[in-house]
């Protein structure tokens, strides 16, 4: 992946965070219980938020910190792959979210690490933080909700 | 308590059940099944429903007699009570006009296929059915099938009716009978249902199998029906038992059936007098 | 001026078989106070004028008069007393957590001499069961109103008792063969003996509560259905699917669900194949995963079914959720506890069963937000455990099926249905629910507390208010 500017990436970032409100969209859409639906809603209002991040950052207004290495749970490691269906439930809406997270990061951290221009290598390091963030409030979540007795 | 209306074997080992239990003929849907035991110390295990009366209030199950609790059911007279019967479970077969349908039923499939054909035919579809077996004499329903459904076709094992062979034989029939055929729905052994959904895959035919797995309440809480679909557990009982069988890990489901083979038959080869006799040895 | 009263501090052991008897059998561990020991236990309290004892009960029994009637060898008058306010005592004796309710904010607890109250309370239950007749109270005349209670477990049980003295029909509709929910399929034997919850059940049918087993409200019949005979419905439906951890080899041979394994035990009485006939493999080595009283029932049950029987706990003992006395009962028993522990994936033989499980050591993390210390795993420490068996005691979500064929029920994530916290009322009009149905596995106390407080609202509800 080659990337001509700053506002090349960024551009790239929101659009990733857009498909990714569709996908979770389009799953709320076939879920089969309403209960389920609204959790698919509510993780595609979580990345049309991050989408908000980036587009700030885009018009030059830095509201957006960088911060200390994001804790990882390896719950998202751990965990076997999900393929969804209309009939999943919470945990597995959680698991597909954490992964996706992940893989996200992991691309941004290579993206980072393959780009030669620092101000490209510190912008995809902030994108995969934020990854990482975002990975980490679905994982605590998992944590306190599927692993309570564990 | 629920009451045997009839019961009698309909062809070898196959016995056929009829119990009265009002509230589940009233609510039961072609593609659900029950769940009873056959005396107060029984196991609970998952039957198929193969036909019923709303308006007498009775339920008929088709069974093999193949461990304890089929081999105790088979054994009831008319008139006898057997204390569960918990249904209707699971969710119902799903029925709309596809067009033509291929249903196949194997051993006691024919009696749970059915209804289904029965549906499936209300809903205005070409039904076309084959049943299987090892011989012609295992057949059963074949004048009830042959009034309802568009075509009734046979394999047995021998040879004895119809083509020679097993449900592998499915894409030559699929090819003889020359019409498009929009779905396949298969019932009975696992094997079967295996076999029935390996032949269908490379023609691209939608194949829905009814699952058979281990259940203990059959309301979703103890886990032991699941099986793999797509990738993904699935539980039997609550998200089942109809699946796409061109997505069910048949090796994982033939390992898990097999859990408790050796169990299976242990209670009947028991006898009480051994265990009054251990008994009394503890007293003295 | 009265004689200053000396303070006993020490609480009265109950008298229990010794580990290495038990371990071996299925008979309940605790033998129960004698008539003496319960009454130098009563002797004891303090009779404080401010009762926190009372406070802290979620059923609000009144503890004081019922300990003073047992001092005073009243033990009539004292079952009398608790069954105002609870119907099941022997249940609630034996399986309260006493210790983080009515016993810790006792006075004496700062002293650690706090009152045994929950085996007193299992002392006068045991006590009225022995005297072969019980007390009726007095059924008033029928109100005209007609309750549907969905789920014969410790809430449906209290709503049912409940209802019944206030003068309503009341009809239990069960899935399962036997009432008492988690009573008769989840606690074992040895905790809880079959014999006491059908004893406790019996009372409620002695009182003319109507039940109906094997049958499944959602199946056998819609709630919607059932409104249309019934005034009102109570949903204690309980546990639903139980949750795995989603990591490889769950689908293996010889890996359950603590809800499978107990079931078989319990409800189906695996332990006594082949005279019953729901089997229960021997198994030789057994890994239970979780740290709840779950968890702590499936592995006490693996060893007096012959195995070598571990706990695998993420965390450390600290955390341990299951009661003190169950934890302690499970040491002195011989369970081998991995703590900070996760299994990552199990590996199976060449027919599909359980042969190993690959687990990684974890340390707690610093404490985040929330303050909590959330387990991390540690780098390059994974082992593999020979077992041939797992139980996944990690817990479950709410039974589906009552949500998932009521319109107009408003559902939480995990699929619990929302109900109000101090009424029980859900979304629907004349529907009311609790118990692990709306919070997720819980305790028999809360499912009774929460029992209580839906049975308030249903009289009032049906007497012509609104329920608040």
């Amino acid at each position: 992946m080659q990337f001509e500017s700053l506002v090349a990436v960024l551009e790239f970032a929101v659009r990733k965070e857009e498909e990714a409100a569709e996908f979770y969209t389009d799953l709320a859409r076939s879920m089969v219980q309403p209960h389920i639906a609204r959790i698919f809603e509510e993780f595609a209002a979580e990345e049309m938020e991050h989408k908000r991040k980036i587009l700030i950052v885009m018009t030059g207004r830095p509201g957006w910190i960088p911060q200390a290495r994001i804790k990882d749970l390896h719950v998202a490691d751990i965990v076997e792959d999900v393929v969804p269906s209309s009939d999943m439930g919470y945990q597995q809406a959680l698991i597909l979210a954490m992964k996706a997270e992940k893989a996200a990061y992991l691309l941004y951290m290579e993206l980072s690490s393959a780009s030669e221009d620092d101000a490209m290598k510190d912008l995809f390091y902030l994108l995969a933080q934020e990854e990482a963030r975002h990975r980490l409030r679905f994982e605590v979540e998992y944590d306190e909700q599927f692993s309570g007795e564990n | 308590m629920y009451k045997i209306i009839a019961s009698r074997m309909i062809v070898p080992n196959m016995h056929i059940l009829t119990i009265e239990a009002p509230v589940i003929a009233r609510q039961v849907q072609a593609g659900q099944f029950i769940i009873l035991r056959a005396e107060e110390e029984g196991e609970r295990i998952p039957l198929s429903v193969s036909d019923w009366d709303r308006a007498r209030g009775t339920i008929t199950t088709i069974f093999m007699n193949i461990g304890s609790t089929t081999s105790r059911l088979s054994q009831l007279a008319s008139g006898s009570f057997i204390p569960t019967v918990v249904g209707p479970l699971g969710n119902a077969s799903e029925i709309e006009h596809f067009g033509t349908v291929l249903l196949i039923g194997g051993c006691y499939g024919i009696g749970s296929l059915y209804p289904v054909a029965r549906a499936m035919k209300e809903k205005g579809n070409r039904v076309l059915v084959v049943i299987e077996a090892r011989s012609s004499y295992l057949f059963f329903w074949e004048d009830r099938y042959r009034v309802l459904v568009d075509k009734l076709l046979h394999i047995t094992r021998d040879g004895s009716k119809g083509l020679k062979g097993h449900i592998g034989r499915i894409p030559e029939i699929l090819t003889a009978l020359d019409e498009p055929v929009h779905r396949v729905l298969i019932n009975g052994c696992t094997f079967c249902l295996k076999r029935g959904s390996d032949a269908t895959r490379e023609l691209g035919i939608k194949t829905v199998v009814d699952l058979n797995p281990i259940m203990i309440d059959g309301t979703g809480m103890c886990g032991v029906c699941r099986v793999s679909v797509g990738g993904m557990t699935k539980f039997a009982c609550v998200q089942g038992p109809e699946f796409d069988g061109h997505e069910v890990d048949w090796a994982e489901l033939a390992q898990r059936r097999k859990s408790y083979m050796a169990e299976e038959v242990i209670p009947l080869r028991t006898s009480k007098c051994e265990e009054h006799a251990h008994q009394s040895e503890e007293v003295s | 001026m009265t004689e200053k009263k000396v303070l006993d501090l020490i609480r009265r052991e109950m008298p229990k078989q010794p580990p290495e008897v038990r371990k071996f059998n299925f008979n309940e561990v605790a033998f129960g106070y004698s008539e003496e020991l319960a009454v130098e236990e009563a002797k004891r309290c303090i009779q404080c004028k401010k009762a926190h004892c009372v406070q802290n009960c979620p059923v609000e029994i009144d503890i004081p008069a019922f300990i003073q009637c047992v001092a005073d060898r009243n033990f009539a008058e004292g079952i009398r007393i608790i069954k105002q306010k609870n119907c099941l005592p022997a249940i609630c004796g034996r399986v309260c957590p006493q210790e983080d309710q009515c016993e810790k904010v006792c006075t004496l607890v700062k002293k650690e001499g706090q009152l045994a109250i929950g085996r007193i309370e299992r002392f006068l239950a045991d006590w009225e069961a022995r005297q072969g007749h019980v007390d009726m109270p007095e059924i008033p005349e029928w109100t005209g109103k007609k309750v549907a209670v969905i789920g014969g477990g410790p809430a449906g049980l209290t709503v049912a008792g409940d209802l019944i003295l206030r003068g309503h029909k009341v009809t239990i509709f069960e899935a399962l063969h036997k009432l008492g929910g988690v009573l008769v399929y989840g606690i074992p034997e040895f905790r809880l003996p079959k014999a006491i919850v059908n004893r406790e059940v019996d009372y409620l049918k002695s009182l003319g509560v109507e039940v109906y087993t094997d049958f499944v409200v959602g199946k056998t019949q819609t709630m919607d259905s059932l409104l249309e005979e019934y005034d009102a419905a109570f949903v204690g439906s309980g546990a639903g699917l139980p949750w795995f951890m989603e990591i490889p080899g769950e689908n293996l041979n010889g890996v359950y669900s603590a809800n499978e394994y107990l079931t078989r035990l319990n409800l189906m009485k695996g332990y006594l194949f082949p005279t019953y006939h729901t089997p229960i493999k021997a198994h030789k080595r057994v890994a239970v995963v979780g740290g709840g009283n779950v968890a702590m029932d499936c592995a006490r049950s693996a060893l007096r079914l012959g195995a070598e029987s571990r706990i695998v706990y993420r965390r450390s003992r600290e955390e341990l959720p299951a009661r003190m006395e169950e934890i302690e009962n499970a040491e002195e028993e011989g369970v081998i506890f991995d703590f900070l522990t996760l299994p990552l994936r199990y590996n199976g033989d060449a027919s599909g069963w359980v042969k190993e499980m690959i687990v990684q050591k974890m340390e707690l993390g610093e404490p985040d937000a929330s303050g909590r210390r959330r387990p991390v795993p540690i780098e390059g420490s994974e082992v593999a455990v020979p077992v041939d068996a797992v139980v996944c005691a990690i817990g479950n979500s709410p039974n589906p099926l009552i949500g998932s064929t009521t319109p107009g029920l408003l559902l939480g994530k995990k699929g619990n249905i929302e109900a109000d916290e101090e009424t029980g009322k859900t979304s629907r009009d004349k529907i009311w629910a609790g118990g692990d149905v709306v919070t997720g596995a819980a305790t028999v106390i809360l499912a009774m507390g929460a029992g209580r407080k839906a049975a308030n609202s249903i009289h009032e509800y049906l007497m012509g208010g609104d329920g608040e």
